[in-house]
C-alpha cells in the first residue's frame, strides 16, 4: 500500500505541551476508572449517536467494486483516517481539546465553526453533525461535562461536529494521549463494521482489518498532535467522489 | 513599492490586483482598480450578452518560491461581472520558500460574480500555498472555479515533489459555510497514487456555486460529481487527460452561467486563445 509521505513518528509524549504533560501525569495518578469508564462508553458502538448508519461513502465504493476484500477495506479506512475526513477530525479534535484546557471560548467557537464547515460532501457533513448533536445531547443528560454544556448553549442552532463534541467532553478528564487514538480507533472501527456488512466480510476478517489499522491510527494521531490548522488538508478525492455518488445511489442501507 | 524591472530573480514578486464593480443604472461599471507588478488587469470588450470582464495577468510569466500575489475581486449590490486570467499560471520550482496566492472574492446583495481563472500548472519542485476566501451576501451569487494541473504531462513533465496547500473558505455574510483544502506534501507522486487518492489524474478541478438556489445548481451539473454542503454547491473533477479535465470544468461553468443566470453558454474568450 502506498502511504502519505513524511509522517511524524515521534512518540506522542514528546509532542505535547508542558500543560498536557502535567495533565498526563495527573491523570496517571488519579483513578483510571474515573475516566476510562466514560471514555469506553462514549466511544462504544452502542453509544446512541447512530454511528452504525454511516459509511462515509464506503457503500458506494463497495457497489462500484473499489472495495471488495479485507485489504481494500483497510485501504479505504486508512485513506479516511490519514488523508480524508477522519484526518480533519483528528486535527480539529486536538485543537478543540487544547482550547478547552486553555479556557478559550472564542478559540473553541472558531474551531467548532471550522469543524462544521470542513466537510467534503453533504452526507459526510450530516454524518458528523448528526453524531455530534446526538453525542452532546446524550452526554449532557447522562455524563454531564460543564465545557460541553457551555459550548452547546453558546452555539444554539449551529451544527456541532462529532470530533469537537467528543474532544470537549474528554478535555480535562481523559488524557489526550488516550482520547485521541481512542476516537480514531472508534472512527475506524465504525467504518470497518460498515465494511463487514457491505462487502460482506466475516467477523474475524473485520477484526483482521481493524488490527491492520493500528499502525495507521498510531501514525495519524501522532501527526495530528503536531499539525497546524494552516497545514490541514486532504488528499483522497476518490473517497469524496464515493460519498458524492452515494447521494444518488439507487439502493442504500446507509445514510452516508 | 519600488518599480520591479524583473532583473535578479532573487527579488521576489509581491503583486496585487484589486478590482471592484458597481451597478450604475442598467449597467455594471468599474468602481475601483488597483494593481501592483507583476499583476496587471485588462478590460477587454466582451461579446454581446456577456457581463463586464476583468482579465488578470502576471507579467513575470510565472511564479516561484517566495512570490506573493493577492487578488481581490468584488461586485457591489446588483452588479454582475466576470474575472478571469489571460493565461495559465505557472508555478516554477522553488529553492525552498513557498509561493503564496491569496484570492479574496466578495459579492453584495443581488450581485453575481464569476471567478474563472485559467489553470494553474505546478512544475516539479514547486511550493504553493493558495487560499481562496469568498464572502457572499444572502441574495448574492458566486460562481468560482479553479483548475490545478500536476505538471505538463503532454510535455513529459511530471510533478514528483514539492508542496501544494490549496484551500477554500466560503462565508455567507459572516457565517462560515464551507472550508476545504487539498494538501500534498513531499513526495507528491506517491501521495497522489495512494489508494483513493488522485489515481493517474493529470490534475483536479473545483467548481463552487454559492447562492440561495445551490440545490438547483447541483441539478444543472449532474452527472458531474457534485454535492451541496451547507448551501455551497461543490463540483470536483478528476481526469487523467488535462484537456478533458479543462473541458469538464468548462462544461460545468457554462451549464451554471446559462442555467442559473441566463448568460451565454460559453467561456470567457481568453480561454480559447
Amino acid at each position: 500500500m502506498i502511504t502519505m509521505a513524511p509522517i511524524t513518528m515521534a512518540p506522542i509524549t514528546t509532542t505535547m505541551t508542558m500543560d498536557e504533560s502535567a495533565r498526563e501525569a495527573g491523570a496517571a495518578d488519579g483513578a483510571i476508572a474515573d475516566w476510562l469508564g466514560p471514555l469506553l462508553a462514549w466511544l462504544s458502538p452502542s453509544y446512541p449517536t447512530g454511528g452504525f448508519s454511516y459509511s462515509h461513502g464506503l457503500e458506494w465504493a463497495v457497489e462500484a467494486g473499489w472495495v471488495h476484500d479485507v485489504a481494500s477495506v483497510v485501504d479505504f479506512v486508512a485513506a479516511v483516517v490519514e488523508a480524508g475526513g477522519g484526518w480533519v477530525d483528528l486535527v480539529l479534535f486536538v485543537a478543540a481539546w487544547r482550547a478547552v484546557l486553555a479556557d478559550d471560548a472564542a478559540a473553541l467557537d472558531d474551531i467548532a465553526d471550522r469543524a462544521a464547515a470542513f466537510r467534503g460532501s453533504a452526507e459526510t457533513a450530516a454524518e458528523s453533525n448528526h453524531q455530534g448533536a446526538a453525542f452532546a445531547t446524550v452526554t449532557m443528560a447522562a455524563w454531564p461535562r460543564p465545557a460541553l454544556t457551555a459550548l452547546w448553549r453558546r452555539r444554539q442552532d449551529a451544527p456541532l461536529a462529532h470530533p469537537v463534541a467528543v474532544a470537549v467532553a474528554c478535555a480535562g478528564l481523559v488524557p489526550l494521549s488516550v482520547a485521541l487514538p481512542g476516537f480514531c480507533h472508534a472512527l475506524a472501527a465504525n467504518l470497518v463494521s460498515a465494511g463487514v456488512r457491505l462487502v460482506p466480510l466475516g467477523q474475524t476478517d473485520g477484526q483482521r482489518a481493524l488490527a491492520a489499522l493500528v499502525p495507521v491510527i498510531r501514525r495519524a494521531t501522532a501527526a495530528a498532535l503536531v499539525t497546524d490548522l494552516d497545514d490541514l488538508g486532504t488528499s483522497v478525492p476518490l473517497v469524496e467522489r464515493a460519498s458524492m455518488r452515494h447521494e444518488t445511489q439507487y439502493t442504500r442501507l446507509f445514510r452516508s | 513599492m519600488p518599480f520591479d524591472i524583473g532583473e535578479g530573480r532573487l527579488q521576489r514578486a509581491d503583486g496585487a490586483a484589486r478590482v471592484t464593480f458597481a451597478r450604475r443604472g442598467a449597467a455594471t461599471v468599474l468602481a475601483e482598480l488597483a494593481q501592483r507588478v507583476p499583476c496587471r488587469v485588462l478590460f477587454p470588450v466582451v461579446d454581446e450578452g456577456d457581463p463586464v470582464q476583468a482579465v488578470l495577468l502576471t507579467t513575470s510569466g510565472g511564479l516561484t518560491g517566495g512570490d506573493h500575489v493577492a487578488v481581490a475581486a468584488a461586485v457591489g449590490a446588483e452588479a454582475c461581472a466576470t474575472v478571469t486570467t489571460l493565461a495559465a499560471e505557472k508555478l516554477y520550482r522553488s529553492t525552498g520558500a513557498d509561493c503564496r496566492i491569496h484570492v479574496d472574492l466578495s459579492v453584495a446583495e443581488g450581485g453575481w460574480l464569476e471567478w474563472l481563472p485559467q489553470e494553474t500548472i505546478m512544475f516539479d519542485g514547486a511550493r504553493l500555498r493558495r487560499r481562496v476566501e469568498a464572502r457572499v451576501a444572502a441574495s448574492g451569487r458566486l460562481l468560482a472555479a479553479e483548475i490545478m494541473m500536476f505538471g505538463r504531462a503532454a510535455s513529459g513533465e511530471t510533478l514528483n515533489r514539492g508542496l501544494l496547500q490549496d484551500g477554500w473558505a466560503v462565508r455567507r455574510d459572516d457565517r462560515l459555510l464551507w472550508l476545504d483544502a487539498i494538501r500534498l506534501d513531499g513526495d507528491l507522486a506517491a501521495a497522489r497514487r495512494r489508494p483513493f487518492g488522485f489515481g493517474n489524474a493529470a490534475g483536479y478541478g473545483t467548481v463552487i456555486y454559492v447562492g440561495p438556489d445551490a440545490e438547483a445548481a447541483a441539478d444543472r451539473v449532474r452527472p458531474h460529481d457534485v454535492s451541496v454542503i451547507n448551501g455551497v454547491m461543490v463540483v470536483r473533477v478528476l481526469d487523467e487527460d488535462g484537456a478533458r479535465l479543462r473541458g469538464a470544468v468548462g462544461d460545468v461553468i457554462t451549464r451554471l452561467r446559462s442555467g442559473m443566470r441566463g448568460l451565454p453558454a460559453r467561456l470567457p474568450r481568453v480561454w480559447a486563445l
